[in-house]
Order: C-alpha cells, then structure tokens, then sequence
C-alpha cells in the first residue's frame, strides 16, 4: 500500500524527478567519460609519452569525486524535500517508522543506481561520438581508446552506489528523527544574511592567500614537479570557497543599498540571491573550479592544435618530394592548387645527386631557418645552388629527394658537365600547398600511390612532418579538447541543477508578485538577472584561475600557452550563453505559469 | 445614493470545465455596487462561490460572462501590462496566508509596489514610514516575515496593499489564520482606515465576527446572492447578532 503511495507521489511531481534524474545521469555519464580515459592506462601512455600523465589524471579524479561528493549531496537535498511532506503524511496515517525508513532507504538506491546505470550507458555513448568528432574534426591519431571500457564502469558504478548507500542512510536517520508534523511544514526558513567582519575578513585573507599559494605552485612546477598540481588542488578549491563564501553576502547586502535596487524588482532579486547564500557558495565555488577545468583544458587542447602547423612548416619548406612524376599525380599536385611547384632535372649514382646549377639559380630551392626554438620562429631563405652548398641545410633538399636518393649528397654542376654524366636523367618535383592540414587527405593519397606506403619514414617534407607532430600531439589534444567538453557539460548540469532544483519553492513567489501587480515582463527581467548573477560570478573567478593555471603548461608546450587564447575563451563564452539561455528558459517555464 | 460607485458588478457569470464536458456553474449571475468609501462585506459556506468572485473582482481570474467596473474602468478583458498596472495601482489585496515574501524584510515587503512603479528610493522611505506608523509596525520593518506574529505579518500585508492609494481593498478571509485578539485588532485597524482614509473595502469571509465590522453584507449561496443586510446605525454587537440570526435562516 505504502508502495503505492509513494509511487503516486513519484508521478505527481515528475517534473522534479526529471531535474533529478537528468542531473544525476549526466553527473554519472561525465564521471564516466573522465574515467574513460583516466583509468586506461594504455590509452595514456601510448598517446602522450609523459610519464607525469597517469598522476594528473589520477588528481582529476579526485577533485572528480570532491565534486561528486557535493553534487549528489545536493541532489538528496532535493529528493528529500520532495519527499518529506508526502512521507510525513504517511506517518499521520500512520504509516510504522521502520516500513518508511525502508521506502526511503528504496528510493534513494534505486533513484542513485538507474540514474548511474542511464548515466554510464549515455557515458559510453557520448565518448565514442565525442571522440568520433574530434578524431574526424581534428585529424587526430590515437591508439587504444574504448569507449565501454570495463574498469571506468566499475569505478564510476563503484563510486555513486557508495555514495547513494550513504546518502540513504543520511536520509533515513534524518527522516524517521522528524517529527511528523514538522516535516509537513518544512518549508526553507531564510536564514538572515549577517555580516561577521572579523570573520568574513579572516576568510578573505585565508582565501587569497590559499589560492595565492595555489596560483604559484602552478607558475612553479618545475621545481615543484606533481606535487605543485597536489598543493594547487587543495589551496585553490579551498580558497575559492572561502573567498565566495565571504564576498557574497556582503556584496549582495552592500548591492541592497544602492538606489538601484530599489528600481523594479532589483530589490526581490537581491533578496533571492543573499536567501540562497549559504546554498549557493558550494555550488559556485565548484562551478567556478568546474569553469576553470573546461576553459583550460579547451584552451591546451587548443593551444596544442595551434602547435602542430607551427612544428610542422618549421621543418621543410615543401610538402612533399615525388620522383619522376606520372601525367596523373601532376594532375593531382596541380588540383591542390600549391604555391610553389618545381621540377629540377637530376642524375644520380649510390651517393650523389647531380643537379644543373643552372636550373637552382633559375628557381631558387627554398629553407627554412629556425631562430627561437622557443617560439618556433623562423625565416625563410631562398637559396640558389651556391648557397644551398654553403648554407648547411641543404638536409631540407635531401628530405625531399625521397626513396633511392635519400641518402644521396646534392651537387650542384654546371649544365656542360651535367650533361657528361652517363646515368639517367630523372625529374624531382616539389611543391607547397598553401595549408598542409587541409590538404592533409589528398596528400596522403598522393603519397601513399607513389610511396607504396603511409609510413612516414620512408618520405620527407612538411606533409611528413605534419603526420609526425600530429600522431605526437593528437593524445594531449584529444585529452584537452575532450574533458573540456566533459567538464563543461559537468558544469551545465551542475549549476541549472541546483538553480532549477529551487524553482518549485520559487513559483509561489512570482505568483505573489503578479498578484501584487507586476508585469510579464519585469518578472522575466528579474529571473534573467537572478540567474545571470549565478553564471557570470564563478565565470570570472574560473577565468581567473585559468589565467593563472595556463602556467602549468609552459613546460610541455613549446610556445606559450597564452598564443591565440581569445579563440577558446570566444568558444567557450558563446557556449556558456546558450548554457544561460536554456537554464532561463527552463526556470521561466517552471515558475511563471 | 447618487455618487458614482467605486465598483459595479454586472451580471457575473463563471462556469468550469469546458463546453461539451461536465460543466459546474459557479457563478450564476451576480450583481453588486460598491460606493466610495463602503465596507462591504461578502459572506457564504464553504463552496458558495464566493472565492470564485473576488478572484474575479480583483483581476486573478476572467468571467464566463458578465461585467466588473472598477473607477468606470471594465476590468474582465484587460491582459498583460495593463492588468499588471491596474493592479499594482487601483486595487490592494490581503490575503488569508499572508502571501509575504518570505526573503525580503517587511520594509521591502511593503515597498515592492512602490519600486515596481520605479518610485524614487526618497519616496518609497517617507511612504513606507507613512503607512507604518498609521499601522503601528514601525519597529517590525527590519525584520522578516518568519520573525512576525501572524498579527503583525497580516499589517504588513495591510500596509503593502495601502501603499499605493488603491482605489479598492479586497480582504481574503484576512483573519483567518489569526487568534481572536489580533483578528479583532486587524477589523478594527479595517474600520479606522475605512473611516479616517475613505478607502474602500470589500471583505470575503465565513466567519460572522469579521462580518460584523462591515457596513452592509451580501449572502452569497450557491453562486447567487441571496440576501442583503445593511448595518445602519446598529451596533456593532447588535449587528453581529443580526448576522448571526440571518445565517441560521440562510443556510437552511
């Protein structure tokens, strides 16, 4: 019978449930993704080669859980305000404690292991179609990555049954400790937002200090090694949660006094956020890490996309080299529309390759000089064969002399003695198109018809280069690319979770306001505020930290990893206002009817 | 009387459900006045309809048919922003639950209809502090609403729904969460304004006590009016006798 009720009660507000289970199942299928990769040692030692790698992800997971931890806390909160009324009518009707702390124990398993179960079925699903897009999108190259992989599963199932388990038993002692009456009319008392000098003033100076801290270990991890990434874990979070837990509130009760809030319903608005202060500061604090996670691994992921064209047209000024070319694959070279495309004549014994001069001097070979290695920065010179001779880079030339005459040294001679020469002629045509990753398809089908192979060892040029950097750099940015897209999801799912999971106490106030007279329209204006003060606060503090983690990576990447950061932040700013535009949207459907 | 009436009723239909369905009539025809000024009150059992009509007075609800006049102004078809500004300005509620914003102090409470009018901040203090003095709430208006008595949160509810002049009060059984002292101190605090501001007032109620503080009452019974009583120069004591007597009919 009790079964009963509860089930009735379930299909009563299965809007919520709705809010619940979506939260709990993409939380579980994010989770998933992380350990997707985290836990695949194989996948992470074959596309990285950092030996460090393994410990990072083994830190992400743990700030993985923390967030969890958090998330599914807050989820309980939810179930079990849904729940107390109709479980303390079911006392009123007498319903025995041990048979309710058995429902509630019920509900809490079976609501945490569907949801994980969903969770990790969508999880599988979303890494084999976001790494299907990337691969695709990006041209990566990568080696024994799964998308079902067994042991992720089992540590993502692992984690939220144990979490669950103790959450059932959370609320099982909560509940059965209540007094019948007062979980009938449990509705949220606000707490008075306080301000407590002393107190917030410790918090400020601890948080700055934490995340001070936490900032430098992250400039300093040569010196620091994975201990840095460990001290800055800890300081940051910490210090985050500090520093909004003590700006907050004053900043919400030192908003209230301006005349601005007494426009409208700016005042409704301030009040609603300082109510939910002490909800809040968890939430943002974690978001606001969340935000940081997924903008600075989308801006490495990017960043190591944006080094793989440097490295590669630092290390030949031409594409690819082809001897003797057929009538088809000139017609295939001249398809690609290329910037330069030379023939030079040339015979050749076992180690030498006779050019004419003539013909160099004519077309001068071009090379490509380094100047900073840590900038990649390079010149190109334009050499004729006098030059090449002197110059020490004429390697570049023999790159391209491909197959047989790969080892041969290029001389240079002039036409009468060249045509002294008893071997036959041959003809080396090279050529550049204007962008070898997009041309990188019809190049490897060029190279592959005239090579007989796709192994690059055996051809020289940029094109080869590129496959080389790219099978090299595909890992760290498949890597970035990919959890920043599972934290942003993560971070989506987090923060409309907890501001729709307060939509329900929320409709009988706007209720009220259009009953004292309000119009459709301040009422929209007022949630847009409201919602927009929870996105753009951790935004800033996550961009902050991004600022400042970005540090991090100067030891792996050779430019620097603040080159071409507005991309990114660009992408990631339009994403997280479409993030904004759906939480409103939603919010607005729940609570004005 | 000869004045124009603060509010005319004329031939108020509601019916629920929709054509072809079961249908239930609410409302089968209600026609009243209100003159400027007037206490009136409305009373009826459980069911009687009289919740279905001051929904429809004050604007939360359309009639099947039939009209309202409030200020000579038809009020059954406004929509959107002017229903949002004809509420804000020409009508105060009170409800039975308060209906306080249990996130903002009183003072913010009452001067929500002020900011949404984009009042000055100057204003909206002397007006706030006006209104709080004549209801005695002075020292409540820091605090909020779960630190009141239900007493002193139904005269915050008061002061906000007197804030803007409003050309009518509509009463939802305002006393009915309150304990007699406060329920009387309330219909008292009624009878002042009504008398020392002119303001309107039209009180729904089932409970003849707070009727008694009205000047004339309509029975309402099965979404008609069946039955008026005017108070004259009674008593008040006197008239919550006659009330009493005329339910005890009315209701058979």
């Amino acid at each position: 019978m009790l079964t009963k009720l509860a089930m009735t009660g379930f299909k009563h507000r299965w809007r919520d449930y709705l809010v619940l289970f979506s939260g709990l199942i993409m939380s579980s299928a994010i989770f998933y993704m992380f350990e997707a990769l985290a836990t695949n040692h194989d996948f992470l030692k074959q596309n990285t080669g950092i030996s460090m790698i393994g410990m990072i992800f083994q830190f992400g997971s743990v700030l993985l859980t923390i967030i969890t931890l958090v998330y599914i806390s807050y989820a309980n909160s939810f179930l079990l305000s849904m729940r107390k009324r109709d479980y303390g009518l079911f006392m009123l009707v007498g319903a025995r404690k041990s048979k309710i702390g058995q429902l509630i124990w019920l509900e809490t398993l079976l609501v945490g292991i569907s949801a994980t179960l969903i969770g990790i079925i969508l999880g599988t699903a979303l890494t084999a179609g976001i790494s299907q897009i990337l691969i695709n999108s990006l041209g990566l190259e990568l080696h024994h990555l799964a998308a079902w992989y067994f042991p992720a599963a089992a540590v993502t199932l692992l984690l939220y049954v144990g979490l669950f388990l103790v959450a059932g038993l959370f609320n099982l002692i909560a509940l059965t400790k209540t007094p019948a009456l007062k979980l009938l009319h449990s509705n949220d008392q606000p707490n008075r937002p306080q301000i407590k000098p002393a107190r917030q003033l410790i918090e400020i100076i601890v948080g700055l200090i934490s995340i001070a801290i936490g900032y430098w270990s992250m400039g300093h991890l040569k010196q620091l090694q994975l201990m840095g990434i460990g001290i800055a874990l800890v300081t940051i979070v910490l210090g985050t949660y500090l520093l909004f837990n003590a700006i907050f509130v004053w900043l919400m009760i030192a908003l209230k006094r301006l005349p601005v809030a007494n426009r409208g319903l700016n005042g409704f608005t301030l009040s609603q956020l300082s109510f939910r202060i002490r909800n809040y500061t968890k939430m943002l604090s974690i978001v606001a890490m969340l935000f940081a996670l997924a903008l600075g691994a989308i801006t490495v992921g990017m960043g190591f996309h944006s080094q793989i064209p440097l490295m590669t047209n630092s290390n030949n000024a031409y594409d690819l080299g082809l001897v003797n070319t057929t009538k088809s694959e000139q017609q295939q070279i001249a398809a690609l529309k290329p910037k330069t495309n030379i023939t030079y004549h040339f015979k050749a014994d076992k180690k030498t390759v006779y050019y004419q001069a003539s013909e160099f001097n004519q077309h001068p070979f071009t090379t490509i000089e380094v100047q900073d290695k840590a900038q990649l920065s390079y010149k190109t010179v334009h050499n004729n064969a006098a030059q090449i001779k002197k110059s020490g880079f004429n390697y570049q030339l023999m790159q391209l002399q491909s197959g047989s005459m790969e080892a041969g040294t290029p001389v240079f001679l002039s036409s009468a003695a060249y045509q002294k020469l008893a071997q036959p002629e041959q003809r080396l045509t090279i050529f550049t198109t204007n962008d070898v990753v997009q041309h990188r398809a019809a190049l490897k089908r060029l190279a592959k018809a005239h090579f007989h192979t796709t192994d690059v060892t055996n051809f020289g040029g940029r094109y080869a280069s590129y496959v080389m950097v790219n099978s090299m750099y595909s890992g760290l940015e498949f890597m970035g690319m990919f959890l920043g897209i599972a934290f942003l999801a993560m971070l989506a799912s987090c923060l409309m979770f907890k501001i729709l999971s307060g939509a329900d106490a929320d409709k009988h106030r706007y209720a009220m306001l259009a009953k004292i007279g309000t119009t459709k329209h301040q009422l929209r204006s007022a949630i847009d505020k409201e919602i927009a003060v929870l996105f753009i606060l951790p935004g800033i503090v996550g961009i902050v930290h991004v600022l400042f983690g970005l540090q991090m990576f100067k030891i792996i990447m050779i430019t620097s990893p603040y080159t071409g950061i507005w991309l990114p932040f660009l992408i990631f700013a339009v994403l997280y206002l479409l993030y904004y535009l759906i939480t409103v949207n939603i919010y607005r459907r729940i609570v004005l009817q | 009387m000869t004045t124009t009436p603060i509010m005319t009723v004329t031939d108020l239909h509601k019916t629920y459900g929709k054509a072809g369905s079961k249908q239930y009539e609410a409302l089968k025809g209600i026609d009243f006045d209100v003159q400027p000024g007037e206490f009136v009150g409305i009373m009826g059992a459980s069911g009687s309809g009289k919740t279905t009509l001051l929904n429809m007075l004050a604007t939360l609800d359309q009639p099947t048919s039939g009209e309202v006049t409030i200020h000579q102004q038809p009020i059954t078809h406004l929509k959107g922003n002017q229903l949002a500004d004809f509420r804000a300005k020409e009508i105060g509620f009170i409800f039975q639950d308060f209906n306080l914003l249990e996130t903002m102090t009183a003072f913010e409470n009452i001067a929500l209809p002020l900011s949404l009018q984009n009042t000055p901040a100057k204003q909206i203090k002397t007006a706030v502090e006006n209104i709080a003095q004549q209801l005695g709430i002075q020292e409540f208006l820091t605090n909020y609403p779960n630190e009141l008595s239900g007493g002193q949160k139904q005269r915050v509810a008061a002061a906000r729904a007197l804030i803007n002049d409003p050309a009518i009060l509509f009463g939802d059984e305002p006393t009915g969460a309150l304990d007699s002292k406060s329920a009387r101190e309330l219909l008292d605090l009624f009878t002042k304004i009504n008398q020392e501001q002119a303001v309107s007032i039209l009180l729904v109620t089932h409970d003849p006590f707070s009727a008694s503080f009205c000047q004339r009452i309509l029975f309402i019974k099965d979404g008609q009016i069946g039955q008026e009583l005017q108070r004259g120069d009674l008593d008040r004591s006197d008239f919550y006798q006659q009330v009493l007597d005329t339910l005890g009919t009315f209701e058979q």
